[in-house]
C-alpha cells in the first residue's frame, strides 16, 4: 500500500473521529458554556478542516478527478462545504451558539462518508476529469451543503420556536441567536442552495446534451440525475410558496428538515441499488 | 511544589449592619441615610475616638456601617449608638442588627458587592451603590487605607463576579423579561415595533424597561385621553394612535404589550388572525400584563404568535433566578480569591515597619563594622569595600524582606513578634 492510500485510510476514521471530538466540545459549550469548552471548540473543527483539505486534496490526486466518483466522496466534499460555511458564519457572526448542532451534522454526513467508502467502486470517469462537469458537481455538492445548513438551522428554529410558543423555556431557550436571525439564516442557506443546484442543473443538461446529442434517453434516466431534479423541484416549490402564499418560519423549517432527510436516505439507497454514483459513460480510460 | 495557602490574620474591621432579611421595611426606613445625613453621620463617627475610619453602606435594602476601631472597646458601641439606636431604638432587638468583624467583615461586604445579598440575587445595581458609599467617604474624609482597599477589594470582587459568572444573568422583573422574550424572537430590540396598550403605572413600568434597554420605537394607547397624556409627560418620545386604532396598530407592530384594568379582553384572538393575515411572515410577540387577561388566550393557537401572561412571564424569571442560584458557588470562589489578594495585602502593610527597622539595624551594624575595618586597607579601596558591604547586606536580606511581605507565594511568618526578637528590633536606636 502506497503513503498515499495509507493516509487515505487512516484520515477515513480520523476525520470523523475530529469532527466528534470538535462536536462534543462545542457541545460541552452549548450545555455548560466553560471557558475550557470555548478555547476547544473552534481550534479541534479547523484541525478537521485541515485534515479534510489534505484529504480531499488526496483523494483527488490519487483519483486524477475531482473527488465526487461516488457516494462516499461526495457526502465527504459535502461534509466539508458545511464545515468551511459554518466556520465563515462563526468568524462573521463571533456566534457559536449553533455549532454543536451544525458540527453535529458535519460528523455525521463524514461517519456516513466514512462507512460507505467503498475505494474500488469509485467511477473513474472522463467526466469528472472534464473542467465543465467538475463545476457541475461542484456547484452540486456546494448546493446540498446549503441544504444540509438550512436543515440544521431549520431543525433549531423549530426547537427555539416551540418552547417560545409553549413558554417551556427549556434547553434551547437563551442559547440559540433570536428567532428571526435563525429563520433568516436558513432562507438564505436555501436560496443559495437552490441557485447553486439550478447552476448545476443547467450545466448537467448542456453537457448531457453536448455528450449524447438530442436523445437524452440514456443519461436522463441516470439515478442521480432523477434526484437532483426532484431536489431541485421540491425546493424550488418551497420557495416559491415561501414567496407566493406566504409560508411562515414553521412551514419553511419543515420542509428544510424533511427535505434533508429525505436526500440523504435517497443518496443512501441510490448507492446501494445501483452501486454507482451518476452511472455515466464508460469505465476508467475510456471517454 | 505549589505554595500553600497563606494564613489568614484578622483585620482590624468592624461592620454593623441591618438588612431585608432581619428588619422589616419600616424599621430599616428609619435607619436609612442619605446625603447630608450619611455626611453628618459619617463625621461623627470619626469624631468618636474608639473609631479610626468608617464607610456608611445606605441603601433601600441595607444599612451597615464599617469601621476601623482603634481600640476594641467600645468600637461597637459607639457605632450602635450614633447609627442605629439613636433613630430606632427597637432596632437594638435579637436579630435586626449583624455583628462581623474583621476578614468576615471583607468577605459580607464582597459578598454585597458581587450581588449575593441582594433581595433579588445577582442584581447590579447595589455594586455602584458600593461605589457610592466609598466615594463619599472619601470625600468626606472618613475613609483610610484599610477601608478604601477593602471596598476596591469588594468592588473588584463584584466586578469579577458580573463577568465570570452569570450571577447577573437573566431577567428577573416583569419588565425585562419582556425584554428578553423580544430578543429571543427579533434581532435588534433597537428596531423592534413596539405597543403599548394601557398607560397605567404597569404600562409605565413596561415602557421604562424597553426604553432602557434600547427599544426606539414605541406606540401607546389608551382608552383615557387624560392618562394618555400623562404618560406623554413622563415619555415624551413615544409616539400615541387612538384607542379604537389598536388593531391597526397590532399590524405594524412586532410586540405588543396590553396592561389595562378592562375586566373583558381588549385584544381577541379575531383580532389576532385579522392582523396576522395583514402581515404575513412576521412574528408577533404579545404580551398580556393584565389580570384578568387582555387577551384572549386562543390568540397564541395563531401560527407565528407568541402569546405570555404574567404567569408564563414569571416561569421566565423563575428559570432565571434558578440559574443564577447555580453560580453561587463559583462567585463564593471569587469572593476568596479576593479575600486572599486583601489579607496578602494587609499582611505587607504590618510588614513594612518591622522591614524597616530590620534594615535600619543592619546598615547601622554594616557601618559600625566598616568604619572599624577600613583602618586595614588602602584609602583607594574604601569605596569598593563601601559597595560591597552594601550589597552583601541588600542579598542577605532579600528574602527575608520577601517573606515578611508574603510576596513570594508562601505562607508568610506568622509571627512577626518572633523576627522582632530575633534581631533585637524592639531596641532604641543609640
Amino acid at each position: 500500500m502506497s503513503s498515499l492510500e495509507t493516509f487515505l485510510s487512516a484520515a477515513i476514521i480520523l476525520l470523523p473521529l475530529t469532527y466528534l471530538l470538535a462536536a462534543l466540545a462545542y457541545g460541552w459549550l452549548f450545555f455548560a458554556g466553560t471557558e475550557r469548552a470555548k478555547r476547544l471548540s473552534t481550534p479541534l473543527l479547523l484541525t478537521g478542516l485541515f485534515l479534510h483539505v489534505a484529504f480531499l486534496a488526496a483523494l483527488t490526486f490519487h483519483w486524477a478527478q475531482f473527488p465526487a466518483g461516488d457516494v462516499s466522496q461526495a457526502l465527504s466534499v459535502v461534509a466539508f462545504a458545511v464545515g468551511l460555511t459554518y466556520l465563515l458564519v462563526e468568524w462573521r457572526g463571533r456566534d457559536r451558539s449553533t455549532g454543536f448542532w451544525i458540527v453535529s451534522v458535519i460528523f455525521f454526513i463524514q461517519l456516513l462518508s466514512s462507512i460507505l467508502r467503498q475505494p474500488e467502486a469509485v467511477a473513474q470517469s472522463a467526466l469528472l476529469k472534464n473542467a465543465i462537469f467538475a463545476a457541475h458537481a461542484f456547484l452540486a455538492l456546494v448546493a446540498y451543503a446549503a441544504f444540509v445548513m438550512a436543515a440544521a438551522y431549520g431543525f433549531l428554529f423549530l426547537r427555539l420556536y416551540r418552547e417560545l410558543k409553549s413558554g417551556l423555556f427549556a434547553l434551547f431557550y437563551g442559547k440559540l441567536p433570536p428567532l428571526a436571525a435563525l429563520e433568516r439564516m436558513m432562507a438564505g442557506a436555501l436560496h443559495i442552495g437552490w441557485l447553486a443546484l439550478t447552476g448545476a442543473v443547467a450545466i448537467g443538461i448542456f453537457n448531457g446534451y453536448q455528450r449524447y446529442g438530442e436523445s437524452g434517453e440514456s443519461w436522463v434516466a441516470d439515478p442521480m440525475i432523477l434526484l437532483t431534479l426532484a431536489t431541485w423541484s421540491l425546493y424550488g416549490l418551497a420557495l416559491l410558496l415561501r414567496r407566493t402564499q406566504q409560508w411562515q418560519g414553521r412551514q419553511t423549517a419543515i420542509v428544510s428538515v424533511a427535505g434533508l432527510c429525505a436526500i440523504l436516505l435517497s443518496l443512501v439507497a441510490v448507492n446501494f441499488l445501483v452501486g454507482n454514483f451518476h452511472s455515466l459513460g464508460p469505465a476508467t480510460g475510456q471517454t | 511544589m505549589p505554595a500553600a495557602p497563606a494564613s489568614r490574620q484578622d483585620l482590624p474591621l468592624l461592620l454593623v449592619g441591618t438588612d431585608h432579611r432581619c428588619a422589616p421595611l419600616e424599621l430599616r426606613e428609619r435607619v436609612s441615610y442619605a446625603g447630608e445625613a450619611a455626611e453628618e453621620l459619617l463625621v461623627h463617627l470619626l469624631a468618636r475616638p474608639e473609631l479610626g475610619e468608617a464607610v456608611l453602606l445606605s441603601t433601600c435594602n441595607r444599612t451597615e456601617v464599617y469601621v476601623k476601631p482603634r481600640q476594641d472597646e467600645g468600637s461597637y458601641q459607639a457605632v450602635l449608638e450614633l447609627a442605629f439606636s439613636s433613630r430606632v431604638p427597637e432596632i437594638t432587638e435579637e436579630g435586626r442588627l449583624y455583628v462581623k468583624r474583621g476578614l468576615e467583615a471583607a468577605r459580607h461586604l464582597m459578598g454585597v458587592a458581587s450581588g449575593l445579598q441582594s433581595m433579588v440575587l445577582g442584581e447590579p445595581e447595589i455594586h455602584g451603590q458600593v461605589k457610592q458609599a466609598a466615594t463619599l467617604a472619601d470625600a468626606v474624609g472618613t475613609s483610610g487605607t484599610l477601608l478604601r482597599k477593602m471596598f476596591q477589594a469588594a468592588l473588584k470582587a463584584g466586578s469579577r463576579a458580573r463577568t465570570e459568572t452569570a450571577i447577573t444573568g437573566g431577567a428577573v422583573s416583569l419588565g425585562y423579561a419582556t425584554v428578553e422574550l423580544v430578543k429571543a424572537i427579533f434581532k435588534h430590540i433597537e428596531a423592534t415595533r413596539i405597543l403599548v396598550i394601557g398607560a397605567g403605572e404597569t404600562g409605565r413600568l413596561a415602557t421604562r424597561n424597553l426604553l432602557d434597554k434600547g427599544a426606539q420605537r414605541i406606540t401607546v394607547t389608551n382608552r383615557s385621553a387624560d392618562r394618555l397624556a400623562d404618560f406623554l409627560e413622563e415619555f415624551p418620545t413615544v409616539d400615541t394612535v387612538d384607542f379604537d386604532q389598536r388593531n391597526s396598530a397590532i399590524t405594524v407592530s412586532d410586540l405588543v404589550v396590553v396592561t389595562t384594568g378592562a375586566s373583558e379582553p381588549v385584544v381577541t384572538a379575531a383580532d389576532v388572525r385579522s392582523a396576522m393575515g395583514r402581515r404575513p411572515g412576521h412574528p408577533l410577540l404579545l404580551v398580556d400584563l393584565g389580570v384578568p387577561r387582555n387577551i384572549e388566550p386562543a390568540a397564541s393557537r395563531t401560527e407565528n404568535v407568541f402569546l405570555h401572561d404574567i404567569d408564563s412571564l414569571e416561569k421566565l424569571i423563575q428559570r432565571n433566578l434558578k440559574r443564577r442560584r447555580e453560580e453561587i458557588p463559583q462567585v463564593e470562589e471569587i469572593l476568596e480569591q479576593e479575600l486572599d489578594h486583601l489579607n496578602g495585602w494587609f499582611r505587607g502593610l504590618e510588614a513594612e515597619p518591622l522591614i524597616a527597622r530590620l534594615q535600619k539595624q543592619a546598615e547601622k551594624v554594616r557601618r559600625q563594622e566598616l568604619q572599624s575595618a577600613l583602618g586595614n586597607f588602602p584609602p583607594e579601596t574604601h569605596d569598593q569595600l563601601d559597595r560591597l558591604t552594601r550589597a552583601l547586606v541588600r542579598k542577605i536580606l532579600h528574602h527575608p524582606s520577601m517573606r515578611l511581605r508574603g510576596r513570594d507565594g508562601r505562607d508568610t511568618l506568622p509571627h512577626l513578634d518572633l523576627v522582632r526578637e530575633l534581631f533585637k528590633l524592639d531596641d532604641e536606636d543609640e
